[in-house]
């Protein structure tokens, strides 16, 4: 079969293996409606052809046309010693280990953990009728593709709550490890929900790793904030080169609740963040920050929706990105002020440095309004190492190279320096400007 | 020390400057003044190499090396130093290191060893008391945000750090209250010595009060009209330039 025909049939092809899949290794009988639910909404909203809104910057022919397995926990044990270096010291006896979309107890520690913090397996909590129909309307509600692929072939997933009235002090670890695979590309399929009650203040960090490449991570999150509930999110996509990220994350922001995110990627075939933000309470508070530092062909794009439905409320958002060689990024993000959400305060701005010409960054920052009292502005800018500054540093004596590295570093640095973990922050530092062939200063 | 020689030089083939030749000896202080737009940054600029600028014809020699043959960043580890009129901004590099970087890259071309943070903290501070220079400048990015005043004292700063041979301050009077300006100036005094030598350009005689000037030059039109010591400044704070210039 030709790629082209692959295409044309991708939808069909994904609807057989759904059934094919059901027949082999049932899927949780308890999450049944969701997945029917979801698949009938990939049917509906199928794979982007040509010209697509939600994927104008996005080539997926490749993700279309390729045939997945689909895996849930992996084929043989994992090795611990190859989690170390990716587990930080602030969070060591509070990490949870999700291997190729299965949440995974021995690799996990928890000690630290106690009873403000409940995790459940989707397969527990599921019982809970206000979740059910969180899931199902979710389910209802999609409009990227993808992830109803998620919802259709989904299994188990990971429900991590705080109760009211409880400050976590030092951070909690998600670390998504995708073994991949040496022949057919794999699949998977986690789900995390976050739910923090009223009063309640989490750091959270959520890093991807790969063994092998050949995967396509292809995830939702939900992150629900309840009054007063704040919320520092840091994730950083660091999966191979031969891999593809999805992450579609519904965010949900209740009265006085902050939601403070900075999203770091690697980039690889594909990455690709997807943000929905409904801003539902009075006062709310989000701050979205997204790094990416691409080489050779890896490529990182953006897709954010943020719904100012309440008064009041206000959002910041920072993208940055550093692209050499022919890495290629996007940022397609559009804030939405809804009738009734006066005194929105809204700021979008995206920075490009482009350091070849084979580089593609586009950018397209939206703004749609319909309330009258409201401060909302938005920008992009594209451009090299400023020769200005370029020039001041030599003309006091630092080297041609000394003074980009530092240009280049400072440039993520306005995005880095909002992580609190420090040795997170170090770790992101030393990685992304290693990718660049410069040093850290 | 310096010697410039019947420099032609420009901006994308207009030339600014028409011929200017100027001798700085170890030990002096030139000033040069001159109305706005005369060229005075302009042939600032050129001396520590800035690439925008477009040299036609004559030389420069500094310290017996031909000085346009050399990168910015050597000419700055040879001694040279420029305060910009206009100091650049450089968001999200912290101004401490930022420093250190510029102090090591001294220490490098000196063969002596590299300083870390630590050390290089007192240095930092016993300068920046010197100038009455807030402790905050230290973590703020470089220029970033600085008022005028500001920035230039922090010029003056990475001169007290770096302690050039030749110095030059474009017009460092400009964006400095009455008390900064002394403040500045006293720090200035006591960083030049029989060793060193500075050209202070401005077209305000005030802050030559502070600083005495060995020689004065008038520029205009991208040429030195006249010479003398310092006596020609206060001549111009009496007359203004139009009479000079006039009289030419
Ligand atoms: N980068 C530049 N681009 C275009 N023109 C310039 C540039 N720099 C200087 N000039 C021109 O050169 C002349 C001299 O400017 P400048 O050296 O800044 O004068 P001064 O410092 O004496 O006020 C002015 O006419 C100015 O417009
Ligand atoms: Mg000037």
């Amino acid at each position: 079969m030709t790629n082209i025909e692959l295409i044309e049939n991708g939808e069909e092809r994904v609807v057989k293996k759904f059934q094919e899949t059901r027949k082999t290794s049932p899927l949780n009988p308890k999450l049944a409606s969701i997945n029917e639910k979801a698949l009938k909404r990939f049917e509906t909203l199928k794979f982007p052809h040509r010209k697509h809104e939600m994927f104008s910057f996005v080539d997926t022919k490749d993700l279309a046309s390729t045939d997945f397995q689909y895996r849930y926990g992996p084929e043989s044990p994992l090795n611990p010693e190859l989690l170390k270096d990716f587990i930080y010291p602030e969070s060591r006896d509070s990490v949870i280990v999700i291997v190729d979309g299965r949440y995974d107890t021995a690799l996990s520690n928890t000690s630290r953990l106690d009873k403000t913090i409940e995790l459940k397996s989707l397969d527990e909590a599921i019982g809970d009728a206000e979740l059910n129909n969180y899931l199902l309307d979710t389910v209802d509600r999609e409009e990227d593709v993808f992830a109803s692929l998620n919802g259709a072939f989904l299994r188990d997933g990971l429900m991590i709550h705080v109760l009211s009235n409880s400050q976590i002090e030092r951070p909690l670890q998600i670390l998504h490890v995708s073994t991949g695979s040496k022949g057919s590309p794999v699949t998977t399929v986690p789900r995390v929900i976050v739910k923090l009650e009223n009063d309640t203040k989490l750091d959270l960090i959520i890093q991807s790793i790969g063994i092998d490449g050949n995967y396509f991570l292809n995830s939702i999150q939900d992150f629900i904030l309840d009054k007063s509930a704040t919320l520092n999110l840091v994730q950083w996509q660091s999966d191979p080169n031969n891999s593809w990220f999805f992450s579609k994350s519904w965010i949900t922001l209740s009265e006085d609740s902050q939601f403070k995110s900075t999203t770091a990627s690697n980039g690889n075939r594909l990455t690709r963040h997807h943000y929905h933000v409904r801003m539902t309470g009075e006062k709310a508070d989000l701050s979205l920050n997204g790094i990416s530092v691409l080489c050779d062909q890896e490529q990182v794009h953006n897709y954010v929706r943020v719904h100012h439905e309440a008064p009041d409320c206000r959002s910041d958002q920072l993208f940055k990105n550093i692209i050499q060689d022919e890495g290629r990024s996007s940022i397609d993000t559009t804030v939405i002020v809804h009738e009734g959400a006066q005194l929105t305060e809204s700021h979008q701005l995206i920075n490009n440095l482009l350091l070849s010409d084979d580089g593609v960054a586009d950018t397209k920052p939206n703004l749609m309004i319909y309330a009258d009292d409201v401060k909302c502005d938005h920008g992009a800018t594209i451009g090299q190492i400023s020769e200005d500054q370029l020039f001041y540093l030599k003309s006091r004596g630092l080297a041609e190279d000394e003074a980009k590295t530092l240009l280049t570093s400072s440039f993520a640095n306005t995005v880095l320096q909002e992580i609190d973990c420090p040795s997170l922050k170090a770790r992101l530092k030393e990685t992304l400007l290693n990718k660049l062939g410069v040093k850290d200063v | 020390m310096l010697e410039i020689n019947n420099l032609r030089a420009g901006f994308e083939g207009s030339e600014i400057l028409k011929g200017i030749s100027l001798t700085v000896n170890k030990g002096e202080v030139h000033s040069i003044m001159g109305p706005n737009g005369s060229g005075k940054s302009t042939l600032s600029k050129i001396l520590v190499g800035h690439p925008s600028y477009e040299v036609m014809s004559g030389t420069i020699t500094y310290e017996g090396k031909d000085l346009l043959e050399l990168e910015a960043e050597e000419r700055a580890q040879a001694g040279l130093f420029l305060a910009y009129q206009y100091p650049v901004e450089i968001p999200g590099v912290n101004n401490a290191e930022f420093l250190r970087m510029a102090y090591n890259a001294k220490l490098k071309k000196e063969g002596k060893e590299e300083v870390d943070p630590l050390d290089f903290d007192d240095i930092l501070n016993e300068k920046m008391k010197l100038l009455g220079m807030d402790q905050k400048y230290r973590e703020r990015s470089v220029n970033d945000g600085f008022s005028g005043g500001e920035k230039k004292k922090n010029e003056i700063l990475q001169m007290a750090i770096l302690q050039p041979k030749l110095t030059i301050l474009d017009e460092i009077d400009s964006g400095l209250d009455i008390d900064a300006l002394r403040v500045v100036a006293n720090g200035i005094n006591k960083l030049v010595n029989k060793d060193s030598a500075l050209i202070i350009i401005t077209h305000f005689p005030r802050l030559l009060e502070y600083i005495e000037p060995d020689y004065v030059h008038v520029l205009s039109e991208g040429r030195i009209v006249t010479s003398g010591d310092k006596s020609l400044a206060h001549d111009l704070e009496a007359r203004g330039y139009d009479h000079l210039l006039a009289k030419v």
